[in-house]
């Protein structure tokens, strides 16, 4: 599994598993709370709420569940809110599709990725088949 | 013959001249080197007093110029505060949402849409039919130099965030020219209203708000059109 | 908004021949299906011609329930019952517009009296 690396200088405000629905609703006003708090307006909120929400019902629902780490730090000269969602669930077999607008596996997981990145300032994705995947956004604006 | 060089208290006066040339190293620039004796040393102690005179001089104008170097350093950076704040401004003024009748906003698209202006032109534009309760708005594009895809989309994007809040958007000041690229670059904008001029606009808004019936201006009546859209 | 975690079920009202569904608070995935079967079946039991849901105050719309919505709308007018969404906020609505989410037949209005408007409208073209 590719290691996504954090910055030493970053804070981490938590680590939140997604097992169950209640979770998905729960952690994604975390991270509407954390942005709040690192001044992002309300149209901002609203997009890495709604961004991490598409990516937390992903690893609900084909993943069997998975932990989210947030974090803040600086980024591009930006104090960032990073957000990065690990599971250890089946993978994603082609990326690029997967990034491609439209795509759906069945459910509707088509939705979820492109839409999310484009909500938010930096997004990225690493997946290992069998192994699991991991999706880091940023949002600094 | 050989010249002789004759030093009265020699040993005395070049322990001096150390002890001044040491103060100096350490900073102190009002040591002068002190004798009362004209002889062949003289010289020299002349010599290093104005050295030193000349080092004060230097180091003064070297603080001097710094201190010029600085003043002017912070006026740039707040020149750049101003610049910086200015250019906000125009972002927010450059999309000015106004109520020009009963029930219909008009938004005045100045200059090129580029995602960041998109940005603030759709907050401002929702914000205002909330506040408002408007549910007509004409985005007026006569000041838009070119349409490209991105500015349609930009536009497209701008229109469709419009009617989830159940307002309906027209777009006029297309002029021929447009109409020409956006035919050429085959970009469809079947999904949006559009007008030549701001005026015809405004007709079909009244029109449509029921404020304008047989030509005569109806005022304070808003109904939904009963005509099929 | 409050997280409210037990089963609770989201209030519709009758008024006339219309449902009146208020989205109060932050719903996870099953309950926002449990919302859709709920209003199908109250469409069913009442004979109600058109529902309103007012979701002013939802602070996000992400595409499952985005895809709830519009697939309720749909359901809907199969039972002839018309759907208008009103209220949506306009982070919402600029979010959705990004997110892609394309909400086919679903039809909006700025509030409450402009989506009633509506629903009496489209009730009497259908007739």
């Amino acid at each position: 599994m590719h290691e996504i690396i954090s910055d030493k200088s970053w804070e981490e405000l938590g680590k939140y598993p997604i097992q169950t629905e209640f979770d998905i609703v729960k952690v994604r006003q975390t991270v509407r709370n954390y942005a709040k708090e690192n001044g992002m307006g309300i149209v901002e909120q609203t997009r890495i709420t709604t961004a991490v929400s598409e990516l937390f019902r992903n690893m609900y629902n084909y993943a069997n569940g998975g932990e989210v780490l947030i974090e803040r730090g600086e980024v591009e000269g930006h104090i960032a809110l990073i957000v990065t969602c690990i599971d250890r669930g089946p993978g994603i077999p082609d990326i690029e599709m997967a990034m491609a607008d439209g795509y759906s596996s069945g459910m509707g997981m088509g939705y979820g990725l492109p839409g999310a990145k484009r909500l938010v300032d930096k997004f990225e994705i690493y997946s290992v088949i069998n192994k699991g995947t991991i999706v880091r956004v940023m949002k600094w604006r | 013959m050989e010249e002789q060089i004759k030093f009265e208290n020699a040993a005395k006066r070049i322990e001096h001249i150390e002890d001044v040339l040491s103060s100096v190293a350490a900073g102190d620039l009002e040591v002068r080197v002190e004798s009362d004796i004209e002889d062949d040393l003289t010289g020299i102690e002349e010599a290093i007093n104005i050295l030193i005179d000349d080092l004060t001089y230097e180091l003064k104008q070297s603080k001097k110029i710094k201190e010029e170097l600085e003043e002017k350093l912070k006026k740039i950076q707040e020149q750049q505060k101003t610049i910086l704040q200015q250019q906000e401004d125009l972002l927010e003024l450059s999309s000015p949402v106004t109520k020009v009748w009963d029930n219909i906003l008009i938004l005045p698209v100045i200059g090129t849409l580029d995602s960041q202006r998109t940005q603030i032109m759709m907050e401002n534009l929702l914000q205002k039919i909330v506040e408002t309760g408007c549910t007509n708005a004409i985005l007026d594009i006569t000041g838009v130099p070119t349409v490209d895809t991105q500015v349609a989309n930009h536009l497209l994007k701008t229109v469709t965030a419009a009617r989830l809040l159940g307002a309906d958007c027209i777009i006029s000041g297309i002029s021929p020219a447009i109409a020409q690229t956006i035919v050429h670059l085959g970009i469809d904008l079947s999904a949006i209203r559009t007008k030549a001029t701001l005026q015809d606009a405004m007709l079909f808004a009244m029109k449509k708000n029921n404020q304008l019936v047989n030509g005569k201006i109806q005022v304070n009546k808003i109904e939904p059109e009963e005509t099929d859209k | 908004m409050n997280i409210d975690f037990q089963e609770r079920k989201i209030p519709i009202i009758k008024i006339r021949d219309f449902l009146i569904v208020s989205i109060q608070v932050d719903m996870h995935d099953k309950m926002a299906v449990q919302l859709q079967s709920q209003i199908l079946h109250e469409i069913e039991r009442t004979g109600a011609k058109g529902v309103l849901i007012d979701i002013s105050v939802l602070e996000m719309v992400d595409s499952f329930i985005g895809r709830m919505l519009s697939g309720m709308a749909s359901m809907a007018s199969i039972m002839d019952a018309a759907v208008v969404i009103v209220g949506m906020q306009p982070a919402v609505a600029i979010t959705l517009v990004e997110l892609g989410l394309e909400m086919p037949g679903i039809n909006t209005a700025l509030n409450m009296e402009r989506g009633m408007e509506l629903l009496e409208k489209m009730v009497k073209d259908s007739l």
